[in-house]
């Protein structure tokens, strides 16, 4: 039965939850909301791909919960349907009980990942993403050079080389002037300042999660994001602490690092009200602190309060106000629906409202807008072939007439960017807001606001 | 699959997997197959032999030749979405899952059919035409995810069965794969009323026992030109009953014509698409009618009327569509929202006449109070096809007996009631026994008779339908204990 909060006077889970054997098993008032209805099925993707029940939300559920029973044990065939999921949450979007199946699934790779070790060169990827890149900030700077570099060959090569530009409709040469070149990662660029003013009258202070994907790949969108939050009167803080929010190690069942990671976000963002995330997959994780720390109830109750703290930019935008760029873009897009942002955060309309808002904006509807890219934080790395599965469906649903494909992850955005490639296509991969960003770019250069201009 | 992940030692999983073609085609380690264990129907749990997935219909004949002649019970399953464990292998089954033969083979609008294999999912097929301003009308609560297969199995009703009817009134021919291999055409074309023996009425709805529906013409709707959805809270069921009744009289025909009882409400409320009903009303309709424009208005004002002289507390039109998506997804995700406020439930199906609904309605309510478990109602109120869910927790020793009596003791009510034990669901492995409710032992024999000139070797879907022989008589013994204590 759904119980609203876990109780934290639980006994530690060893004592009696079957065939789990570490703490922090998959917990069982998560699984006993499923009836087994079915419901979820044709919302996963990769139910879709193998039509196979055990690689579906309520199969996965099943098997979970038959461990607990003591009726299957965690070993190689228990953990293939588990690591299979792309947790993507989109059965939890669909399931009429609110089962936490992504919840359930973390839970159970944990377990896995303690009973079944990763041995050879799987456990030295998994070693140098998890634990060597993504928590060190400095590291992860330097290996973005050469993502940099990957990217500039990878992409925009590809639309000089074959001339494409050129064939770009003029606006769009346009923007491409008007688009920031890739710089430093926001991070160090304001290593020396404690507060980025707003510009006008300070209406909000906000704390602004970098991300360490985001920071060293997109450092154009975190400082988009930065501009978008000063325009519209708020002071900008970088806490200096902050890491890596850790959803990838969760997802890979390295949860004892997930709640290293996250005791230091918590501890770095305690003395601010508001944490910005302009990367789904991020927030998502921020906003799930809580079910890291069941067995630690002084920390459990610590996350609560900094998850409530915790907010994507395009919803922080559309529900404290913001100023509507007056400059018109011209551009016909279409937008997708980060999991960790429909599923995770039942973020929807806020982001396409912002789009909506800028003039000159035509949104084009995209079948399936909320169906997973296939991206699933490092799953295209562990399941190559499922992965490139789902892009291609994915794909397949993005109209051919638009100019860009907006998002709010850059998990997605690298992996429709190869998309983009791989098919052949030639829409530009952006995030929602820093077409907002431009649009406010392009007004001050045509002289609409005399304040405030860069 | 290497050679050295080979772990089975049955030669049987061997030999089946050389007749389907693909990757992961075959499965059969014991994880896996947990997740086949059961259907919608969870009380009824068993494991496969192996989990086939072929192709075409020529992979289904090879499959179900060689299980025909190596003597191993078999089974086709589709999405698994099934409330009465028609998909559940009692003995061991070969399980044929149909779920990757989801062409949608042909259109023909001019005709108004469509020809989709089985695996193709319910509402995909009107999302598919829906644009040409075509639908296709049976819509049990399970479209977003059940498959036509399936529903040609278990002759699927839905909300708006009521006016367009159940999967039998839409079915124009099938492609069928016989227990012993062979394949056969029924209705060739989907051609209408085609002459002799009613084959595509028997087949459909015969639960998977007679053979295995490798394709399948269906009849495709012109989308109604109009549509208008209603709400309606009653303070008492009596009087909702009544607005029920009422509203069948003055000659309108709704679309559909659904109730909910108060737990029913409070388990949708709970769950994952809240509307806002009040917690504190007895009962809610919800009434949709369509058609040609013209006259939409009037009747929508004749079921405000019926309301209202049934005493309704508030009576409301969808102001849009957006609104009657949300009323929809509320009332259709209605059984699985029940995993909010309980645990495990066990739905029933039964039907009565409309006018006894009063009465059987408030025999459920003694029942709920004698077996101590809560009973939520959702139901189709306006073809009497009610829908008691049982709430109970099957970790508490003995609440499951207790549940499946109470389930029971609902179809009892329903057969005593004029009615029947089921109205949609099928009666697999569920229902069994409660068929002497309304057959007698002449009666069941002449149907298995008919099932055996298509199953004979009872290899295929074995077990199910009909009471085994040594349970009747305890059935019998339940009957006369309950005649002499009334």
């Amino acid at each position: 039965m759904g119980l609203p909060e876990p109780d934290l006077n639980l006994p530690c889970a060893n004592s009696g939850l079957g065939n789990y054997l570490w703490s922090d098993p998959p917990k069982e008032y998560k699984w006993a909301d499923c009836v087994h209805c079915g419901l979820c099925l044709e919302a996963c993707p990769t139910y879709e791909q193998l039509g196979q029940e055990q690689h579906s939300p309520r199969g996965r559920v099943h098997l979970i919960k038959s461990v607990a029973e003591g009726k299957l044990k965690v070993n190689e065939a228990f953990a293939d349907p588990v690591f299979q999921c792309l947790d993507c949450r989109a059965c939890t979007t669909a399931c009429p009980a609110n089962v936490d199946v992504g919840g359930l699934i973390e839970e159970a790779r944990g377990q896995v990942r303690q009973a079944l070790p990763l041995t050879g060169w799987k456990a030295l990827t998994s070693k140098f993403f998890l634990e060597t890149l993504f928590p060190h900030h400095k590291r992860l700077e330097a290996a973005g050079g050469l993502l940099k570099f990957y990217q500039k060959i990878g992409l925009q090569k590809v639309v000089r080389k074959t001339g494409l530009i050129h064939m770009m409709p003029e606006h769009l040469v346009e923007m491409e002037a008007i688009m920031p070149k890739i710089k430093s990662s926001v991070r160090k660029k304001y290593k020396n300042v404690n507060i980025i003013k707003a510009k006008g009258n300070t209406q909000h202070q906000v704390a602004m999660l970098t991300g360490c994907i985001m920071d060293v790949m997109f450092s154009d969108v975190n400082e988009a994001t930065i501009n978008v939050l000063t325009r519209n009167g708020n002071d900008v803080l970088i806490p200096k602490k902050q890491t890596c929010c850790g959803a990838l190690h969760v997802h890979a069942g390295d949860r004892e690092m997930g709640r290293k990671l996250a005791k230091q976000n918590i501890e770095a963002f305690e003395r601010t009200d508001k944490v910005i995330v302009n990367a789904a997959g991020c927030g998502c994780m921020l906003k799930e602190y809580p079910e890291l720390f069941h067995e630690e109830p002084e920390w459990y109750v610590r996350a609560q309060e900094f998850s409530a703290k915790v907010e994507d930019i395009s919803k922080y935008l559309h529900d404290t106000g913001y100023e509507i760029p007056k400059a018109e873009l011209k551009t016909r897009i279409t937008y997708h629906d980060a999991c960790h942002l429909a599923h995770g955060q039942g973020i929807r309309d806020e982001p396409r409202d912002l789009l909506l808002h800028i003039p000159g904006v035509e949104m084009v509807h995209m079948a399936n807008a909320d169906r997973c890219c296939g991206s699933a934080g490092i799953y295209n790395l562990t399941h190559p072939e499922m992965a490139s599965a789902v892009l291609e469906s994915k794909m397949a649903n993005v109209p051919e007439d638009v100019e860009m494909i907006s998002m709010g992850n850059p998990g997605c955005m690298l992996q429709m960017a190869a998309g983009v490639q791989k098919y052949g296509r030639n829409q530009r991969v952006v995030h929602t807001v820093q077409l907002l960003d431009w649009a406010y770019q392009k007004e001050d250069r045509q002289g609409g606001k005399s304040d405030g201009t860069k | 699959m290497g050679r050295n992940n080979w772990e089975s030692r049955d030669p049987h999983i061997f030999n089946l997997a050389k007749l389907v073609s693909g990757p992961n085609s075959i499965l059969y380690k014991h994880e896996d197959l947990v997740a086949y264990d059961c259907d919608g129907f969870t009380i009824e749990r068993h494991l496969p032999r192996a989990v086939v997935f072929p192709k075409n219909t020529e992979e289904v004949s090879m499959i179900v030749q060689y299980c025909s002649e190596n003597e191993l019970p078999f089974l086709a399953r589709g999405a698994g979405t099934g409330l009465s464990g028609g998909a559940v292998p009692l003995n061991r089954e070969v399980i044929i899952s149909m779920v990757r033969m989801k062409r949608l083979l042909e259109v023909d609008l001019e005709n108004r059919r469509a020809v989709v294999e089985p695996g193709f999912v319910n509402l995909k097929l009107t999302n598919s035409v829906s644009e040409r301003g075509y639908y296709y009308a049976p819509d049990p609560s399970s479209q977003y995810a059940c498959t036509i297969g399936g529903n040609v199995a278990e002759n699927a009703g839905g909300a708006h069965c009521l006016k367009y009817g159940v999967t039998t009134n839409h079915i124009l021919g099938l492609e069928v794969v016989l227990p012993n291999g062979d394949v056969i055409e029924i209705a060739p074309n989907g051609i209408p009323d085609f002459p002799g023996y009613d084959l595509l009425g028997l087949l459909t709805g015969s639960e998977g026992t007679l053979g295995i529906v490798t394709k399948i013409t269906v009849r495709i709707l012109k989308s109604p030109q109009a549509r208008q959805t209603v709400l309606a809270y009653f303070d008492r069921v009596q009087d909702g009953s009544q607005a029920v009744s009422d509203i069948i009289s003055s000659g309108i025909v709704p679309a559909a014509l659904e109730m909910m009882d108060k737990v029913a409400i409070e388990g949708v409320e709970a769950a994952a698409f809240p509307v806002g009903h009040p917690k504190d009303i007895a009962a809610v309709l919800l009434i949709e009618v369509d058609g040609i424009a013209a006259g939409i208005d009037e009747q929508i004002q004749m079921i405000l009327d019926v309301c209202k002289k049934s005493h309704v507390r508030e009576v409301k039109v969808a102001k849009d569509e957006a609104e009657r998506a949300r009323w929809w997804a509320n009332r259709k995700t209605g059984f699985g929202a029940m995993g909010a406020i309980s645990p495990d439930y066990l739905v029933q199906d039964g039907v009565i006449p409309r006018s006894k609904l009063p009465e059987v309605l408030e025999r459920i309510h003694q029942i709920s109070e004698e077996s101590g478990l809560r009973i939520a109602n959702i139901f189709h109120a306006g073809d009497g096809n009610l829908h008691p869910l049982v709430l109970f927790d099957s970790r508490v020793p003995g609440e499951t007996e207790k549940a499946i009596q109470a389930g029971s003791a609902c179809l009892k009510a329903c057969a005593d009631a004029g009615g029947s034990i089921t109205g949609e669901h099928g009666v697999g492995i569920e229902k069994m026994e409660e068929m002497r409710f309304v057959f007698t032992d002449d009666e069941i024999k002449a149907q298995t008779d008919i099932r055996d000139v298509f199953n004979p070797e009872r290899l295929l879907n074995a077990g199910k339908l009909f009471p085994t022989p040594s349970r009747c008589s305890e059935m019998k013994q339940e009957l006369k204990k309950a005649e002499t204590a009334r």
